[in-house]
């Protein structure tokens, strides 16, 4: 079909394969030369007078390039459809996997920015600090809390997925009305809701409290309350986009299976528990993991409004990473927390999918 | 003479018009012999004229204000630069817009030098939170892409001892007449190595702001049995848990004590706030260091001393009431602004900010009824070189010189270019003029007097504050420029990291995460320990001893 209609690249020669590869051996020599003298001028050891690292970004896309024509001139058509996939990928190396590595090489040095000496290679010093360290281990108590609260926010995300399927008046402007927080940012929200609204003086929230006979309303002195009105405003961002999630999977359900179960006499509750809730799994643990990522991610609110406060007791793991890097400016230390997260992250949910898998297998 | 006409005029609240019409016929009038004597009366005239806008009680000054008063102050510049002599020179200048001011105050100002010399000026503006760790992210990654900088002499380890700044040219000290500096702000403040790099446009230091209604009114000095504001920290304690129940004589809420921001994380700056209380406890008169041990830098955050402060802090968080309610959420913008201007809560210790907001911010209620001293003092000092407390006859007073002012400082960015250099140097003069601070000084600006000049009482009481009020407020700054036991801070690279570690253990210690004062106080000291050796100890020994003239 369309493969017939492209050009046939198939019959290389041997001379073009050897130019091709010379081409590709030389962008690389090139390429690995800059990166080296630059290094080594960043080093101090072979002053290049280069002030910044442009001249490897040029050698990376002269090699970029190269190693497309190469690609062609060597494997022919295979090496054509390649070059619709490379710049992707080596977008992706540039941007993703090189900037994870060089973190990783901060991680294990002890950079404080206001050191005269600059980085200092430290080994495992900035692991075991981690270990011991209880403000960490106090933020990841606070994440396991936060991310159970995602049960919460799927329950309430649910039913208001249910109501907006079902036939109510004015569905559209609710079901719009209901995104808008989505479309919030969370910063926003922090100031009007956080620092406006629940203001333990002038706040409608605490004049309203008030009225109805609190005396001194704070939102954000107790550690449980803070913690909750936290939760509260994350989850009020965020509910609609687990809803949306769900009501899309609502909309798709077979309408007949309903139905039947509805003439064999299902009251609503056991159409909902044993037939919808079932149905909708799928969808749900999607919406719950995807939910969950985003939770591990938590810290605009909490930064704009408690600083990690009262005592830590709404900091996130983001927030306290954020404290360490933007007060402290410990760079090596702050990185190596950093990584430590995605570790658990990606441990974390990869078993949490694992499990999820073998039970949706067991159930169907 | 004139001083009664321009008296006349402030008062008859004239505009400016009026104003340069009464000044054209007092000069004519008088028929001046000398032109000395010309200078001297233009002089005076400019600065009644600039203290008249907007005036005291006609609101928060605005940007047309600053405007006005930049384009009033140009005479030095006109002096120095030819007009146009900076078309087409950019520069980018650094700062913080707390409040709305600085560099929001900055930019009218430098309006009208902009105009006259043809170069332009782009913005950095930071939040105060934010400033710290932008500054170092620069310094550490050889990004600095500003070529003016506003900035506090405690960073100058930061800055000029990295080789960062441009060396003040002569013409500059000449035009900003640095020798009208109030003492500590001189040499070797604003200088590294012997070079000159700072031009002063603030001195700073804290002060004890009171409510002087609440040791009036008869209900609250019942219950406290205080007539006079407190001159202890354990007077102020005394007050603050003695005053619970009553009501504000002001508002009609609830009355409190002293506010201290629980919420100490401040960028750093959250930490001045113990240190007004830990100063009189634990800076010596006989010791100039209170922050570490000058040979080996070894905290003394955990002394006696400074555990006592936190002690004093716990005891207030422990007393129901003795905080407005939300107090572990309060961080010293609100303590100042939206407590105790606001009418909440007696007692703060601030930036004078507080002193000129009072009278002059269309948010504050308490002009009126706002008192000022220099901080409390202890009656017992911790000897670090005794390792015991000491009982002095009097109480130990050793005001707080936080943050030591701000300042302009020039990068070496514009070094290798004489034109940029001169437009740079040009820009941070006009701000550090001699008599736009006097402006500066006597309005919300963000910053407070910091020269001898800023003390002539006369020239405030022209623009219409009350004379009594300008000698409590401008005589608390003066006592604390001139205190014998004033607590210095250390110009060490990495200061604000010191201080943003121990808000963080401070915060987790009104919080009751700690089992005591002491437990606290050594938390912070492990993780000073922790910095230093990173930052380097050898180094920071040899910067410490030189910042305290050792």
């Amino acid at each position: 079909m369309a493969t017939a209609e492209l050009p046939n690249y198939g019959a290389v020669s041997r001379r073009r394969k050897d130019w091709g590869r010379a081409l590709i051996a030389a962008a690389t020599v090139l390429f690995l030369a800059t990166a080296l003298l630059q290094a080594l001028n960043s080093s101090g050891l072979v002053p290049l007078g280069l002030r910044d690292w442009r001249p490897t970004l040029y050698a990376y896309l002269v090699w970029a390039v190269a190693l497309g024509i190469g690609q062609v001139m060597i494997r022919g058509e295979a090496g054509l459809r390649a070059l619709f996939i490379l710049p992707a990928a080596l977008f992706t190396v540039a941007m993703a996997i090189f900037p994870t590595l060089f973190g990783l090489s901060i991680a294990f040095t002890d950079w404080n920015l206001s050191s005269l000496t600059g980085q200092k290679f430290n080994g495992f010093d900035n692991l075991v600090q981690l270990f011991r360290d209880p403000f960490y281990w106090n933020a990841m108590r606070n994440m396991v809390i936060y991310v159970l609260f995602v049960l919460v926010e799927y329950a309430i995300a649910f039913a208001l997925a249910l109501l907006l399927n079902a036939e109510i008046r004015a569905r559209k402007f609710w079901r719009v009305t209901f995104l808008i927080p989505l479309m919030l940012s969370p910063v926003a929200v922090s100031w009007m809701i956080g620092k406006s609204m629940l203001e333990y003086r002038y706040g409608p929230a605490a004049r309203l409290a008030r009225w109805l006979g609190v005396n001194n309303p704070s939102f954000f002195t107790d550690p449980w309350v803070a913690r909750l009105w936290i939760e509260a405003m994350d989850a009020w961002v965020s509910i609609p986009f687990v809803m949306i999630l769900l009501l899309a999977g609502l909309q798709a359900l077979p309408r007949e299976i309903i139905e039947a179960a509805k003439v064999d006499g299902a009251s609503p509750w056991q159409r909902f528990w044993q037939i919808v809730f079932p149905l909708m799994l799928p969808v749900s643990i999607t919406a719950i993991v995807l939910r969950i990522i985003f939770k591990l991610k938590l810290a605009d609110i909490i930064i704009n409004v408690t600083s990690g406060g009262p005592g830590g007791a709404t900091d996130s793991v983001s927030s306290f990473i954020y404290r360490e890097y933007r007060d402290r400016s410990n760079v090596g230390y702050g990185t190596m927390l950093a990584m430590f997260y995605l570790v658990v992250i990606v441990v974390f949910i990869t078993t949490l999918l694992n499990l999820l898998s073998k039970r949706m297998r067991r159930m169907t | 003479m004139k001083l009664e006409l321009f008296n006349r005029i402030v008062a008859m609240q004239a505009n400016r018009r009026d104003f340069m019409r009464g000044a054209a016929a007092l000069a004519a009038g008088t028929a001046l012999g000398s032109s000395m004597a010309g200078r001297a009366l233009a002089q005076d005239n400019l600065r009644a004229q600039l203290l008249a806008i907007p005036g005291v009680n006609k609101g928060s000054p605005t940007d047309a204000d600053w405007q006005k008063v930049g384009e009033l102050c140009l005479g030095p510049t006109k002096a120095n630069v030819a007009e146009g002599e900076f078309a087409g020179v950019e520069l980018t200048f650094f700062g913080i817009n707390n409040q709305g001011l600085h560099n929001i105050l900055f930019r009218g100002m430098l309006k009208g030098w902009e105009a006259y010399t043809g170069a332009k000026i782009n913005w950095i503006d930071l939040a105060q939170a934010d400033y710290n760790p932008r500054l170092q992210q620069s310094i550490a990654t050889g990004t600095v892409d500003f070529d003016i900088l506003a900035m506090g002499a405690p960073l100058e380890g930061d800055t000029a001892g990295k080789g960062l700044l441009d060396e003040m040219p002569d013409w500059v000290k000449t035009q900003i007449d640095m020798d009208d500096y109030v003492g500590y702000l001189k040499a070797p403040v604003g200088t590294w190595d012997g070079k000159t790099y700072r031009i002063s446009i603030d001195g700073d230091c804290h002060t004890m702001s009171y409510r002087k209604d609440y040791f009036t009114d008869p209900a609250i000095t019942a219950a406290t049995g205080m007539t006079e504001p407190p001159s202890t920290w354990a007077q102020v304690q005394a007050f603050t848990k003695a005053i619970k129940g009553q009501k504000d004589p002001l508002t009609g809420g609830e009355a409190y004590g002293f506010l201290d921001p629980l919420k100490y994380g401040w960028g750093g700056f959250g930490f001045y706030f113990l240190g007004d209380r830990a100063a009189a406890y634990a800076k010596h008169p006989d010791d100039s260091a209170w922050l570490f041990d000058p040979e080996t830098m070894k905290p003394r955050v955990n002394n006696p001393g400074w555990v006592q402060a936190i002690q004093d802090v716990l005891d207030l968080v422990g007393t129901d009431g003795a905080y407005p309610p939300d107090q572990l959420n309060a961080d010293p913008n609100s303590t100042a602004f939206s407590q105790f201007l606001a009418g909440t809560g007696s007692m703060v210790c601030w930036w004078g900010d507080v002193g000129s907001n009072a009278k002059t911010s269309d948010s504050s209620i308490v002009g009126d009824v706002t008192g000022f001293s220099i901080n409390p003092g202890a009656d017992k000092v911790y000897n670090s070189k005794t390792a015991a407390w000491e009982t002095p006859a009097t109480p130990n007073f050793a005001p707080n010189m936080a943050y030591l002012g701000w300042g302009i400082y020039v990068t070496n960015r514009v070094s290798s270019d004489e034109k940029k250099r001169k437009a740079a140097w040009s820009a941070a003069a006009h701000l550090g003029g001699k008599d736009l601070s006097l402006w500066m000084a006597a309005y919300p600006s963000g910053f407070q007097p910091y020269r001898n000049s800023h003390f002539n009482y006369e020239e405030y009481e022209a623009a219409g504050y009350d004379r009594a009020f300008l000698e409590d407020y401008l005589g608390s700054n003066a006592d604390s420029y001139n205190h014998p036991n004033a607590a210095l801070e250390p110009r060490i690279p990495g200061i604000f990291q010191y201080y943003s570690i121990a808000e963080d253990e401070l915060m987790k210690g009104v919080a009751g995460q700690y089992g005591s004062a002491q437990e606290i106080a050594d938390a912070i000291a492990a993780d000073w320990e922790k910095i230093t050796d990173q930052i380097g100890r050898d180094s920071q020994i040899k910067l410490y001893q030189a910042s305290l003239g050792d």
